[in-house]
């Protein structure tokens, strides 16, 4: 059989005495995006903080690939082959364009090389301001450089935390159809977290909509877009 | 017993006036009973007290660590110093007065810098300070006696009090009393200063300043003046007790007043409890007996006290203690006893919810 | 040329520089491990003082100048790696004033503990470099060999710590550890083991500095790095704390101050003078002269 390539299990997180996740369990597929929708609160970054060993749940598991990865360190989670573009896309802004991208590739075993001239060729705006300061790059472009400094590592995984987020309508179309080109293209298992769940299950193929903290709904994505009451309740999208 | 509760609750400055008075008395009957050298700690403790209870203010209260305090009582001994080398009979108020406003407005000029620094750039500072001042000391020359030091005639015992202890004919054993009654009454009076600043306007414009500036911003505190005050009133009192220290010792020298009293001051503070008062008091005793207290260790364990670890064994467990203190316990001894009456005082009201419920 | 070597302006700037390097070594040390943990290590001069009494004690059976150097700076290195594992890794997170205390604990207990095993009396290593400033036609030029190699010794530490943090891949995720240490797990990056590093990278270079002091004139005791650190603290502070490169020219500034003080007005001066540079020179420009940064709202 084989195995998904993230499958969560009866996950639980809590801070303090808040309970953010519940009994979350769901699976991942390769070449598969699966869009994480809801609410503000509802628990999406968690989720994703938690998957990438930044949190300790309280119970349940995380299985990568088939290999446990609960509670193992967040940097060992990410040389299994995890990209996780965060919230923010914590692109360094002290740093330049390609220094980003060296230190993405760096714990990875890749050719520096060629992943360099490969991510300069998906984003061709990256190779034109390589020498540039990151602080410098506006929002769409720290969007793309972010991502290419997680993809320059070959991850099996991406999480993608609000990629949209402050991005204007038209580059938000455009980022989308990249990463279901680069889904596509590599076989990557997506999670995207969106609080823009129009334009995530455009591309999506599964979706799972979370609410205070449990799934409220785990089918594919035309289905969850043709539910009239996901929509109206946790998504917020009215005809 | 809730006549008290309200009178504390009422009249809070005269509760604490009330306190002051008996804890005084009762220090003064113990200088009394107990023996010179005694007198000598009790003296030790009463002018340490005072310059942790101000290092406290500035570090618990207001939230800016100084490691510098020991040039403010170098400034406080060293003017005390100079006046009586001018005075065959140097009158105390005025010369511990002249050492408070001197090292007052010392510490306004180190505290402004601390209106724009924050943290370690801060706490450097303070440092490079306390560095500099012996030296400083020592370019001024003769008038402030150079490396050597200055030397005054000692504290005058007036008639009435030594035939008042019953000390007439032993100056030795009255000297040392009125010394240490002198420590202790100062010292009571800084306390009580103290504890009412704590609850003033201005000492909960520090707490604010010190948890969220741009809060005590917005309501109106200004930041800048209460950092400053927080300084100059730590200075004086450092100051202070560098006077007290002058007149009881009868002689100054400027190495005393090193890095390492610096160090010393902070490490007692943490140990007694920061921003507490009863902290700062359990520090100055711990100040005075703590030569002792090593030379107990020294020779229980039979280390030679003039061996290189007999010697250095004070600072050893000085830094230990602080390194355990701060990571284990960081409230201090203060907060340790706190804890335990807390936890003492929930012990006692689960067992009389206990009993209570078992009556039927 | 010669004239204008012996001179008295030029005798002043080669003996400053020659004591500004080392403060500015110490300094380099601070700013190390401020960047990395943004903790100011108040035992940074006693650490460095620990570890070359270490490499003197293995020197005193036998082993030559260089085999000392070599061990005291390993030892640097353990100890500054270790210093973080046990005694700073707990306080991330922590209120500010926790780290200060327990490095000025730590400070307390290398002194003593130095004054404990190996005395309190000025110990020194005698290097393979003479002392005595060289001679021309009778008149002095203010350099030694000795002081010639200090020089080289500081420069050389700061071109390796700015080499490897500028070109190579260890610099770049030491600096990522330090600036986005989230990011930087996220991207695989081992940041636990990077914080270690650079309090060790930083220990490794004081300890280079006490070497030195301790072939000087002076000689090394348990205590007399206290004023390398309080000079050296000025030169990193001025600098900015945030620019190895700020620090060590402030610490060649601070170094040539004090000596046209010591030679142009009363010599106790020198001492207390570089705390009033740090005064002033914070009050103009709270974050430092040579940082780029805004000040940091602690």
């Amino acid at each position: 059989m084989n195995a998904a390539a993230i499958s969560v299990e009866n996950l639980s997180v809590s801070y303090g005495a808040i309970k953010a996740l519940r009994n979350v369990s769901f699976t991942a597929q390769p070449g598969v995006i699966t869009a994480v929708l809801g609410a503000n609160g509802a628990g999406k970054t968690t989720l994703l903080r938690t998957i990438s060993g930044l949190l300790e749940p309280d119970e349940g598991s995380i299985t990568m690939a088939g290999t446990n990865i609960t509670r193992e360190k967040t940097e060992d989670i990410a040389r299994r082959g995890l990209g996780h573009v965060p919230e923010g896309r914590g692109v360094i802004g002290e740093f330049t364009v390609e220094e980003n991208l060296r230190l993405g590739a760096m714990a990875a075993k890749v050719d520096l090389k060629a992943g360099l001239a490969e991510q300069y060729e998906q984003f061709p705006v990256l190779g034109q301001r390589r020498t540039q300061h990151a602080a410098t790059l506006s929002g769409g472009e720290r969007q793309m450089l972010a991502m290419a400094r997680a993809l320059i590592a070959k991850p099996s995984v991406l999480l993608l935390d609000e990629p949209s987020l402050g991005l204007a309508p038209l580059v938000t179309v455009e980022l989308m159809e990249t990463i279901r080109e680069l889904c596509d293209a590599q076989g990557l298992a997506v999670l995207l977290v969106e609080q823009n769940a129009k334009s995530a299950l455009r591309i999506a193929h599964h979706a799972i909509v979370l609410h205070l903290g449990s799934v409220a709904a785990n089918a594919a994505a035309s289905d969850v877009a043709a539910d009239e009451k996901l929509r109206q309740y946790y998504l917020g999208l009215a005809e | 017993m809730v006549s008290i509760k309200q009178f504390i609750a009422n009249r809070p400055t005269s509760a604490r006036a009330l306190a002051t008075l008996v804890a005084t008395i009762a220090l003064l009957g113990l200088a009394i009973i107990v023996d010179p050298l005694n007198d000598t700690y009790l003296a030790t403790a009463s002018i340490m007290a005072i310059a942790i209870v101000g290092l406290s203010l500035l570090i618990g209260l207001s939230g800016q660590v100084s490691i510098g305090n020991s040039g403010f009582m170098a400034i406080g001994a060293f003017t005390t110093a100079i006046w009586a080398q001018h005075h065959a009979h140097f009158p105390l108020l005025g010369s511990m007065a002249l050492s408070v406003a001197v090292s007052t407005v010392a510490g306004i000029v180190l505290g402004l810098p601390s209106t724009r620094l924050r943290g370690p750039y801060l706490a450097g500072m303070t440092l490079a300070f306390a560095f500099a001042i012996p030296p400083f000391i020592q370019s001024l020359g003769t008038f402030a006696g150079g490396s050597g030091g200055l030397y005054f005639p000692t504290l005058q015992t007036p008639a009435w009090f030594a035939s008042a202890i019953g000390e007439k004919d032993n100056p030795l054993a009255a000297n040392n009393t009125w010394g240490a009654a002198i420590a202790i009454v100062v010292a009571a009076v800084a306390f009580f200063f103290m504890a009412n600043f704590f609850h003033s306007r201005s000492g909960r414009a520090m707490r604010l300043v010190r948890d969220n500036d741009v809060a005590a911003e917005l309501v109106g505190v200004n930041v800048a003046r209460t950092r400053v005050l927080a300084f100059a009133i730590s200075a004086a009192f450092a100051g202070l007790a560098g006077s007290l220290l002058a007149i009881i010792q009868s002689s100054v020298l400027p190495q005393t007043f090193g890095v390492a009293l610096s160090i010393e001051l902070l490490s007692l503070l943490v140990l007694g409890g920061l921003g507490t008062l009863g902290g700062a008091m359990i520090a100055g005793l711990i100040a005075a007996y703590s030569d002792s207290i090593v030379s107990r260790i020294n020779s229980w364990t039979g280390i030679d006290p003039v061996s290189n670890l007999g010697g250095s064994l004070k600072g050893i467990i000085f830094g230990l203690i602080l390194i355990a203190t701060m990571l284990l316990a960081p409230s201090g001894l203060a907060g340790l006893g706190h804890r335990i009456s807390r936890f003492v005082r929930s012990r006692v009201a689960q067992k009389k919810a206990l009993s209570v419920s078992e009556t039927p | 040329m010669i004239d204008l070597l012996t001179s008295r302006v030029m005798g002043d700037i080669f003996l400053g520089v020659t004591q500004g390097v080392l403060y500015g070594l110490i300094g380099l040390s601070l700013v190390i491990v401020w960047q990395s943990t943004n903790i100011l290590n108040f035992a940074q001069g006693a650490m460095a003082m620990f570890a070359t009494y270490v490499g003197m004690t293995l020197l005193e059976h036998g082993l030559n100048y260089w085999a000392c150097l070599a061990i005291s700076v390993a030892a640097g290195f353990v100890l500054g790696g270790a210093t973080e594992r046990v005694l700073v890794r707990p306080l991330y997170g922590k209120p500010e004033i926790n780290s200060i205390v327990v490095m000025v604990g730590f400070l307390g207990i290398l002194e003593a503990g130095a004054i404990a095993i190996w005395g309190g009396t000025s110990r020194m290593i005698v290097s393979p470099f003479s002392l005595s400033y060289f001679q021309h036609n009778g008149k002095t030029i203010f350099l030694s060999p000795f002081a010639i190699l200090q020089i080289a010794a500081a420069v050389t530490v700061m071109l390796i710590v700015a080499g490897l943090f500028r070109f190579t891949k260890l610099g770049l995720q030491l600096r990522a550890a330090a600036l986005a240490p989230e990011v930087a797990r996220l991207l695989g990056v081992r940041v636990n083991r990077l914080l270690t590093l650079g309090w060790a990278l930083a220990s490794a270079a004081g300890a280079v500095a006490a070497v030195v002091i301790s072939s000087g004139f002076e000689g090394l005791t348990p205590t007399n790095m206290d004023v390398y650190f309080v000079f050296g603290f000025i030169a990193a502070a001025v600098g900015g704390l945030e620019s190895p490169l700020g620090a060590v020219l402030a610490g060649v500034l601070i170094g040539m101050l004090q000596q046209f003080i010591v030679d142009y007005a009363p010599p106790s001066w020198a001492s207390f003078s570089p705390v009033l540079i740090l005064v002033v020179a914070l009050m103009i420009r709270p974050q430092g002269l040579f940082s780029k940064q805004r000040v940091r709202r602690v």
